[in-house]
């Protein structure tokens, strides 16, 4: 469904529990959506300032209830479209991953041109047994990043790509 | 050294730190550390004087100029004179077998150590002062990122400076050597192109330095404020000529006006002197760009790590038919100024002196794809389209001339985009001949980069979603230099799988699938 042309797609889908991951994130931006909004409706509506129309001064949980209904159905949708979309393979010493939601990436990095791989993991990723690798050439937009793997599984590839990013070091760049 | 095997980007190695080697290559006059000559100590107070001026010119005034008082002042800048020499007297420097050493102790002991092998350029400049002294600036690039790491050495004589740039640059030279491409090597020195004086008349169309006048006008202004009162016509003068100005908003007009006619004038002349005489030379495996009138300066850009060049042309340049041109080249910060291969000169002549510098593009740039041309030019129109629904709304309302004017000029922008995106479309391309590929987009300042194929470092395919729904996306080649990324925006879904495939086949071939007929996005 995402495939771009003669491309197909990375092999493998990143673990399942990043669904859960994205929709802990999705509730934690939905919060601050919410809250936000409301702090800004309460603000506004009750300031009595002349050039807020009246009838929003005296309905000010239209904001709240706006942005609830415009940004819900992202917010409940992001999880399991990126689900769908990310995906990452290692063949024939080159990285391959595909990520994103509304905008799509499709990276391609070299092991022999790997700088670094870092595996990171923040506290929501170490609550649920996630890792998020980050793979850096040179250059920004020859890095990837590989968020939602399981934490042998990127423990697993960063050691192989560190050892053949060794034997394969080629110093051109 | 054992090993002379060239690693051309050994950068990434860490800094083996042996027992530095006897230096068998480098006949050093003299292994004690040296110092900056000391005529410097005739330059840094000066400099150090618009930041102390204020204070003394305040204790002048509290102290009503007292006999203390010009005590206190004399004190002030004699301890800037004694500042000045502690800091000369303690700072040296040394080549160490392979290693520069800058060592300053004046309150806390600091030594940088910079591997040879590190250095990616040496900066040789003599700003004014430093001219009349006989004294040079050395800026020893190492490619780090930060300013903060690389080393310089302000004030040596010009024979010093020429003399550690030999020393500095030929680890590296040597290695350059060993690369196949050794033609340039022969010789010591080999200029490729002087740029003729005449061609110093393009510079305005270039647009730099055109806002000079009104950078000029804005700092006399500010001046006057600051420092009115020590003239002696005081802050409430300019207040009331401000005034007065205001009052007679013709002259107000006249003076924009004259700003605005100055703008090519003055902008040319800056231009005239910051690029005087430019030189581009071959030098024992590197590139060396000299130029300037009053602050003659001197870039040297080590040849193995240039992997490419940009070419820009504004709309005007492109009118005249005149390109400017920058080198890419690896670890090289502020590459913007330091970078520059070319100032503008016509396009044939940017062609082959890139060609023979670094080396040519031989093929064409494909176009992209016809939705591209819508693209840009949604972009380029219907933003003013919607600020003039937007003006037209209170202008219906209230008829004012304001939201007349408004309405106007924004129609009239959208009608400029027309031209502007057909021209941004015109722009996009890209293409590869086997050893460099090409992108090239923009309009107002359009802008080709070509990249070695061994340069690239990966690949980036991005597709907002409004790009997805008109079947594009935009293609990135990541480079470890220059702008760190070179992008192709727009080309068709297609041609984002297979410009990869063609550029680095054993990279993508493992993800490309067999006839399968692409789908339409």
């Amino acid at each position: 469904m995402t495939s771009t042309g003669p491309l197909r797609d990375p092999a493998n889908r990143v673990s399942p529990k990043a669904v859960r991951l994205w929709l802990l994130e999705a509730l934690i931006a939905f919060v601050l959506f919410l809250g936000g909004s409301l702090l800004v409706a309460r603000w506004v509506g009750g300031s009595g300032w002349s050039w807020v129309p009246g009838w929003f001064a005296d309905n000010s949980w239209l904001l709240p209830g706006a942005v609830v209904v415009l940004i819900l159905p992202f917010l409940a949708a992001e999880p399991f479209v990126r689900y769908a979309v990310h995906r990452w393979e290692l063949s024939g010493d080159v990285v391959y991953a595909r990520s994103g939601f509304l905008t799509r990436e499709w990276v391609f990095v070299p092991v022999s041109r790997i700088q670094t791989v870092d595996k990171g993991q923040g506290w929501m990723e170490r609550m649920l047994g996630l890792a998020t690798l980050e793979i850096r050439t040179a250059s920004h937009a020859g890095s990837s990043t590989i968020k939602g793997l399981d934490v042998q599984v990127a423990a697993g590839l960063a050691e192989q790509l560190a050892h053949r990013a060794e034997e394969l070091r080629d110093d051109a760049t | 050294m054992p090993a002379p095997e060239p690693p051309p980007g050994g950068e990434r190695r860490p800094y083996a730190d042996g027992p530095p080697t006897p230096a068998t290559d480098a006949p050093l006059p003299g292994r004690a550390p040296l110092r900056l000559s000391p005529k410097v100590l005739l330059i840094h107070p000066v400099r150090m004087l618009p930041s102390l001026l204020l204070p003394l010119v305040g204790v002048l005034f509290v102290g009503g100029f007292s006999a203390r008082s010009y005590g206190w002042a004399a004190l002030g800048v004699a301890g800037t004179v004694m500042f000045a020499i502690i800091r000369w007297a303690t700072f040296t420097y040394e080549i160490l077998g392979d290693r520069l050493e800058t060592k300053r102790s004046l309150i806390s002991r600091s030594v940088r150590t910079i591997p040879l092998e590190r250095i990616r350029g040496v900066d040789v400049s003599t700003p004014p002062m430093h001219r009349l002294l006989g004294l040079a600036v050395l800026k020893i690039d190492t490619g780090a990122s930060g300013g903060d790491e690389e080393a310089e050495l302000d004030g040596v004589t010009p024979a010093e400076a020429e003399r550690l740039k030999t020393v500095l640059l030929r680890r590296t030279a040597r290695a350059e050597t060993h690369v196949p491409d050794a033609e340039a090597a022969g010789p010591a020195e080999r200029t490729i192109i002087s740029v003729p004086r005449k061609w110093l008349l393009y510079g305005p169309l270039s647009g730099a330095y055109l806002l000079t006048p009104f950078a000029l006008a804005g700092g006399a202004v500010g001046l006057t404020f600051q420092w009115g009162d020590e003239l002696g016509f005081g802050q409430d003068a300019a207040l009331s000529a401000g005034e007065w100005l205001w009052t007679h908003p013709y002259l107000l007009l006249v003076a924009v006006l004259l700003l605005v006619v100055a703008m090519p004038l003055v902008g040319g002349l800056m231009y005239a002197v910051f690029n005087w005489d430019f030189r581009l030379k071959h030098r024992d495996g590197y590139l060396v760009a000299e130029r300037g009138l009053v602050n003659r300066r001197s870039v040297s850009l080590e040849s193995g790590r240039v992997r490419g060049y940009e070419v820009v042309d504004g709309l005007a340049e492109r009118w005249a038919g005149v390109v400017r041109a920058w080198a890419i080249v690896t670890g090289l910060g502020d590459s913007q100024t330091r970078g520059q291969l070319l100032p503008d000169v016509p396009r044939a002549v940017a062609v082959q002196v890139t060609a023979d510098a670094i080396g040519p593009y031989r093929s064409v740039l494909r176009p992209h794809p016809p939705v591209a041309r819508n693209r840009r030019l949604f972009r380029a129109v219907i933003p003013w389209l919607a600020v003039a629904a937007l003006a037209a709304v209170p202008v219906w309302a209230t008829g004012q001339v304001v939201w007349w004017i408004l309405l106007v000029v924004a129609l009239l922008l959208a009608g400029l985009g027309v031209p502007l995106g057909l021209d941004r479309y015109a722009s996009l391309g890209h293409g590869y001949d086997g050893l460099r590929l090409a992108v090239r987009s923009g309009s107002l300042r359009r802008s080709q980069a070509v990249v070695e194929r061994r340069a690239v470092v990966g690949w980036r395919l991005r597709q907002t979603w409004f790009q997805r729904r008109a079947g594009v996306l935009t293609l990135t080649a990541g480079v470890g230099a220059g702008k760190r990324g070179y992008s192709a925006i727009d080309v068709s879904v297609t041609q984002g799988a297979t410009f990869p495939a063609e550029v680095t086949p054993e990279w993508l071939s493992p993800f490309t699938q067999p006839a399968t007929p692409p789908p339409t996005g």
